[in-house]
C-alpha cells in the first residue's frame, strides 16, 4: 500500500505543510488537530482515492493514522 | 462562455414540494434574470418530462441525473458517505469542482450541512459552519445565525459566527458598521447562561466587530441588532417562534376582518396598505439562507418552500457571487491559514 499517498491525502486535508510529520502513531485529535468532521472527509478522500468502502465501526474506531492504515488493509485484504 | 453566467444547482429532489417546486422556481429566475443558468440535478426520468412543460431558453437550464435520494430521518453522516449519487452530494460536487457557482437545496438540513462540509469543505480555520437567516423587523432585516446548524456551540465558534454574520450584512445587505449582539436573558454583562458568559468578554475584545452587547428576543423584531449571534439551538427556536407568531397574528387579524359586514368593509379600505406590509414580513421574499464559512456557496430553503422561494433563492446567488462572500470571509477570518492544494 502506498503510505506516501495516504500521507499526502491527510496533509492536504489538514493543511500539513510536510506529510512526513504524519507518522503511524500520531492521533488524528491531539497530534494533528482534527476535530470529527476533518477525520471523515479525510476517511472519504481515501476511500475515493483506493477505490474502498470502509466499513462505519471501523471509522468509529480510528484514533491515529496506523489504525486508518490498519482499515485500508483490512478492506483491501 | 459559461464563465459569463452564475450558475446555481438547484437539488430537484430535496423538499415537500419536489420536484415540481424547484423546477418552477428555477424557470422562473432564468426569465427574471438573463444572466443565470441552473443545473437541476436528481432523477432525469422524473424532472426531464416535467421541464418539457414548460417555455424558457432551454441552454440555461440542464439536468444532472443523480439516482440517490437521501431522506430528512437518514443519519447525515453515513447518508453523504455512502449515498455518492444522490442529489446533495452530486450537486455539491458541481461547486467544489467548480462547475457551478452554487448549490441550493429544501432537502434534509443535517445532510446539506454535512455535505457542505465534507463535499465543498470549510474554509481553513473555520471550526463550525452556521446558517445565516435573514428575518424581517419593524425596520428591515436582521441576521440571526445560527438558526440551526449547531444545536452545541463552543464560545470560539460564536465568536466566529458573529464576524462571518459581520461580514455578510456588511457586504451583501449593505449595513454599514453592522451591529452585531448575542442572544441573552438579561442585557447585563453578568446576565445569561455559561456559553454566553463566556462568549460576551470575547466578543467585547473583538476590533473588527461593533459588539453593541446583549440583545433580549423581544427586541429582535423591532431591529435591536443587524447580525443577532447565537448558537443554533436557541436560534432555531426563535425563528421557529417568530414564524409561528407571525402566522398566527395574520390568521387572527384576517379572522376579525372578516367578523362583521362593517369590518369587512374596514378590510378593503386597509388591504393594500397591509398587503405591503404583510409582504416585508413574509420570509419567502427573502431566499434561502446561506451557510457561512465555506469554500463554495451552498443554500438551504425552508422544506416547505415553493416556487417562490426557490426563485428568489436562486436569485440571490449573483449578489452572493458579485460580492465574494467566501473569499471575504476567508481573508477576515483566516489570514494566515494555509489554503488547501486545490484538487
Amino acid at each position: 500500500m502506498e503510505f506516501e499517498k495516504i500521507q499526502t491525502i491527510i496533509a492536504d486535508v489538514l493543511s500539513i505543510h510536510n506529510p512526513e510529520e504524519i507518522t503511524m502513531d500520531k492521533s488524528f485529535k491531539d497530534d494533528l488537530g482534527a476535530d470529527s468532521l476533518d477525520s471523515v472527509e479525510i476517511v472519504m478522500r481515501l476511500e475515493e482515492a483506493f477505490d474502498i468502502e470502509i466499513p462505519d465501526d471501523a471509522v468509529e474506531n480510528i484514533e491515529t493514522v496506523g489504525d486508518v492504515v490498519e482499515a485500508i488493509q483490512k478492506v483491501k485484504g | 462562455m459559461e464563465k459569463e453566467y452564475t450558475t446555481v444547482v438547484v437539488d430537484a429532489m430535496g423538499g415537500d414540494n419536489a420536484p415540481d417546486a424547484m423546477i418552477q422556481g428555477a424557470v422562473d429566475a432564468i426569465t427574471k434574470n438573463a444572466a443565470v443558468q441552473v443545473i437541476l440535478v436528481g432523477r432525469e426520468e422524473v424532472i426531464a418530462p416535467k421541464l418539457e412543460a414548460y417555455t424558457f431558453d432551454k441552454a440555461r437550464i440542464r439536468i444532472v441525473n443523480a439516482s440517490e435520494e437521501i431522506s430528512c430521518d437518514e443519519p447525515p453522516v453515513q447518508a453523504i458517505r455512502r449515498k455518492k449519487d444522490s442529489s446533495i452530494v452530486v450537486g455539491q460536487k458541481l461547486v467544489a469542482n467548480g462547475e457551478a457557482d452554487a448549490f441550493l437545496s429544501a432537502g434534509s438540513t443535517g445532510a446539506v450541512l454535512v455535505g457542505g462540509q465534507l463535499v465543498v469543505g470549510r474554509i481553513r480555520g473555520i471550526d463550525r459552519t452556521p446558517i445565516a437567516t435573514l428575518i424581517p423587523t419593524d425596520n428591515g432585516v436582521s441576521l440571526l445565525i445560527d438558526s440551526g446548524a449547531n444545536v452545541d456551540a463552543r464560545a470560539s465558534h460564536l465568536v466566529q459566527f458573529a464576524r462571518m454574520g459581520s461580514i455578510y450584512m456588511e457586504h451583501v445587505i449593505g449595513v454599514k458598521n453592522p451591529r452585531v449582539a448575542i442572544v441573552n436573558v438579561g442585557l447585563e454583562e453578568e446576565k445569561g447562561n455559561a456559553l454566553v458568559k463566556e462568549t460576551y468578554p470575547m466578543l467585547k475584545a473583538c476590533a473588527d466587530i461593533n459588539f453593541t452587547g446583549s440583545i433580549e428576543a423581544r427586541e429582535i423584531p423591532h431591529h435591536g441588532a443587524d447580525v443577532i449571534v447565537c448558537e443554533g439551538f436557541t436560534g432555531n427556536v426563535i425563528l421557529k417562534l417568530y414564524e409561528g407568531t407571525a402566522n398566527a397574528l395574520v390568521g387572527m387579524i384576517k379572522g376579525g376582518l372578516m367578523s362583521s359586514f362593517r369590518s369587512k368593509i374596514g378590510a378593503l379600505l386597509i388591504k393594500p396598505a397591509l398587503k405591503k406590509t404583510l409582504k416585508s414580513m413574509d420570509a419567502s421574499e427573502y431566499g434561502g439562507a446561506p451557510l457561512l464559512g465555506l469554500k463554495g456557496l451552498v443554500i438551504k430553503t425552508h422544506g416547505s418552500a415553493k416556487a417562490k422561494e426557490v426563485c428568489n433563492s436562486i436569485l440571490q446567488v449573483p449578489v452572493f457571487k458579485e460580492q465574494e462572500i467566501v473569499n471575504k470571509i476567508k481573508e477576515s477570518l483566516v489570514p494566515e491559514a494555509p489554503e488547501r492544494k486545490e484538487e
